[in-house]
């Protein structure tokens, strides 16, 4: 019997992440998102002044300890966020609770990753499987960003997420690299036999801000979704295939702008690293500007020290290029309700924006 | 028949109701206070409106329903536009006052700043999870005092020397107040300075980083509070506006969108409406393991509508 391995949520990439994880010699544990369960265990384990991305981590874990799960991985992340903390203090929290599970830093201190050490996978199907990973990401960036561009513009209003739920569940059972390849280029087909009206020309929205906020649909009150419905054609930032691209410079289909290039964009508004992806923000918020996005969202826990310090650079941006920002704090207090309230409001006035900018046009 | 324009406000604290005619003439305006019911509450608006539109003869050509109770009670009559609370009370305040800038909007639940532009909404600002701005916090109080809220009103202009009172949350507000009455300042002084300490809290928190400019207009339940007034005032350094129809302001908002759409048949299910056995249940949609509470409309017996689930489904 293999031992098992939780591993943290990160939105539709948990799909992939769990293809490798398979390859390590260890039974993945996993959820595209945190759900009502475990945030409540997060919730009460966690200091209440943390943020929400800490307490599903957490909540998730400690899930994973009461379903029998022995190991669990996080990610120590380099920087100057809290987040490089995490991992050891997810540690000492699960282990003053008196929870058996063990949690494995994937950072590097000598060799190779604690992880790799404790359970010495074999070589070739650990590549084997990181391949089938790295094409599951590949597939996935493809999916979210087709469905952005669908669901703006159905016709059947629901019908592109109920495609893109039926395609993250094929991709799951997918177990070979060819068959990832196949399935992925059979996707615009896919997404092409959903009835859209061309025509529309839908408010094009941003979203910039923390990463789990921005893939965790239980965290973001599944916000892009809520967007899309109203017609609203999102871009979602964080695209994993970018991210790996960069980190290990191999192409993933999915190109980002390097730290290095975004970092000279942003310079003349934040000339250092404030953590986490608080930078690339600034910079992406500079390059929608210019490329005429209608507006922003940038969702931030309560309490994320990089996202709160960005805020008001952010809209100082705003202000000098022009684009409205929505600003979306997220904690466990924050009602489904007010977000419905604020997205509306905000594009009303997005929509009214449009109209102004068209008969400044005619006139 | 002639035809005429519903807007309903249902928020935390009151339900409102106003009914225009064609030409934007308010024939009915109704605030009243919620008591926990939001159902009950719009039908005993409805039940006088009823009686009304048959003595004028008119129906209702369209409907908008705003506030945070705008999907149950959209769903219930069967709403044309459901608005936000935001959009509505922007569009009132247009209407009656062309060249408004700034709205402070302060409710029950929550208190709001609206930036407006050349008659357009430009930016607004809501408060988040802190209540020491609101309605509900003047009403606490008021009950603490064992006075009515009309009473708090009267009694806070009547102060020559306000007392200073922590503007945070309304924990350590109300902790403050109770020791400067222990130490015997006058409850008139108290209660303006609660005002004050509302007035600042609002624009530390709520209306953060704003330029609040006039014509700055004050609106929502608690416009009705003339000490809130005089300490905007003051805290601002201008003159603050309170419109013709401020307590119902979002109602007036959404009957003049109800307007607005261009519909030839409303989908609104009739003002007898009042007089059916209305209530509600909860069931767990098992689809998906969102697992979501929705829950259903049962109008004598039959599932008028569903609210609620996070797809969109229902």
């Amino acid at each position: 019997m293999k031992e098992r391995l939780a591993i943290p949520n990160l939105g539709n990439y948990t799909i992939a992440l769990a293809a490798m994880v398979d390859g390590m010699g260890a039974q993945p544990w996993w959820s595209t998102y945190t759900d009502d369960h475990a945030m409540a265990l997060g919730i009460a384990a966690a200091p209440e002044s943390v943020c929400l991305p800490f307490k599903a981590h957490l909540g998730h874990f400690i899930a994973a300890d009461d379903a029998g799960v022995e190991n669990a991985m996080m990610v120590n992340s380099v920087g100057a966020c809290r987040l490089n903390y995490y991992r050891g203090m997810l540690e000492d929290i699960l282990k003053d609770m008196g929870r058996k599970i063990r949690v494995f830093g994937l950072g590097f201190d000598g060799l190779k990753p604690p992880i790799f050490r404790y359970l010495d996978p074999p070589i070739i199907p650990l590549l084997r499987c990181v391949a089938v990973g790295l094409e599951k990401v590949k597939a996935i960036d493809t999916i979210e960003t087709q469905t952005a561009y669908t669901r703006a513009r159905e016709i059947n209003t629901g019908e592109t997420s109920l495609l893109m739920e039926c395609c993250l569940r094929e991709l799951t059972q997918i177990k070979t690299k060819k068959d990832v390849r196949l399935f992925h280029q059979d996707l615009s087909r896919r997404f092409a036999s959903v009835a859209i009206d061309k025509s529309r020309s839908p408010l094009r929205i941003a979203l910039i801000g923390e990463v789990s906020l921005l893939r965790d649909r239980q965290l973001n009150q599944n916000l892009e979704q809520i967007l899309g419905h109203q017609g609203v054609e999102t871009k979602n930032f964080f695209l994993l295939g970018g991210e790996i691209g960069n980190t290990f410079g191999i192409s993933m289909g999915y190109k980002k702008q390097t730290a290095k290039q975004l970092a000279l964009i942003a310079k003349p508004y934040l000339g250092c690293e404030v953590g986490g992806h608080a930078r690339d923000s600034v910079a992406h918020t500079i390059n929608c500007a210019k490329a005429g996005f209608d507006a922003m969202v940038h969702v931030c826990p309560a309490g994320c020290m990089p996202e709160v310090s960005i805020r008001p650079i952010l809209q100082r941006v705003s202000q000098d290029l022009d684009i409205p920002i929505l600003e979306m704090s997220f904690d466990e207090h924050t009602c489904s309700l007010g977000v419905a309230t604020r997205v509306e409001a905000f594009l009303d006035i997005l929509k009214s924006r449009r109209q102004r900018t068209k008969i400044r046009r005619f006139a | 028949m002639r035809r005429g324009f519903l807007g309903i406000d249902v928020g935390s604290i009151s339900t409102n109701v106003v009914f225009l005619d064609g030409n934007k003439n308010l024939l009915f305006e109704s605030y009243a206070r919620v008591g926990g019911n939001p159902i009950d509450s719009v039908k005993a608006r409805l039940k006088e409106l009823a009686s009304l539109m048959r003595e004028k003869e008119m129906e209702v050509g369209a409907l908008c329903t705003t506030g945070s109770g705008r999907q149950l009670v959209g769903v219930l009559l069967g709403a044309d536009v459901v608005k936000n609370e935001i959009s509505a009370h922007a569009r009132a305040a247009v209407e009656l006052h062309p060249d408004v800038r700034t709205i402070i909007e302060i409710g029950g639940q929550d208190s709001k700043v609206i930036i407006i532009e050349n008659g357009m909404v430009v930016d607004f600002a809501m408060n988040l999870v802190c209540a020491a701005g609101t309605g509900s916090f003047l009403d606490s109080q008021a009950r603490r005092l064992d006075i009515t809220i009309e009473e708090l009103s009267r009694r806070s202009i009547l102060s020559k020397h306000p007392t200073a009172i922590a503007a945070r949350c309304t924990v350590f507000s109300e902790s403050d107040m109770i020791s400067k009455q222990q130490m015997g300042h006058a409850q008139e002084d108290i209660i303006m300075g609660l005002c004050h300490a509302l007035a600042r809290n609002f624009i530390g928190n709520v209306a953060r980083g704003k330029q609040l400019c006039s014509p700055v207009l004050l609106q929502g339940g608690v416009s009705a509070n003339l000490g809130i007034l005089r300490a905007f005032e003051n805290a601002l350094g201008c003159k603050v506006i309170v419109p013709r129809h401020h307590m119902v302001m979002g109602a007036y908002g959404a009957a003049l969108l109800a307007m607005e759409t261009d519909i030839d048949k409303s989908r609104f299910r009739g003002a007898d409406i009042w007089a059916h056995h209305i209530h509600t249940q909860s069931v767990n949609c098992e689809d998906c393991p969102n697992n979501c509470e929705i829950i259903e409309i049962i109008d004598t017996g039959e599932v008028v509508g569903r609210t609620g689930g996070r797809c969109g489904k229902w």
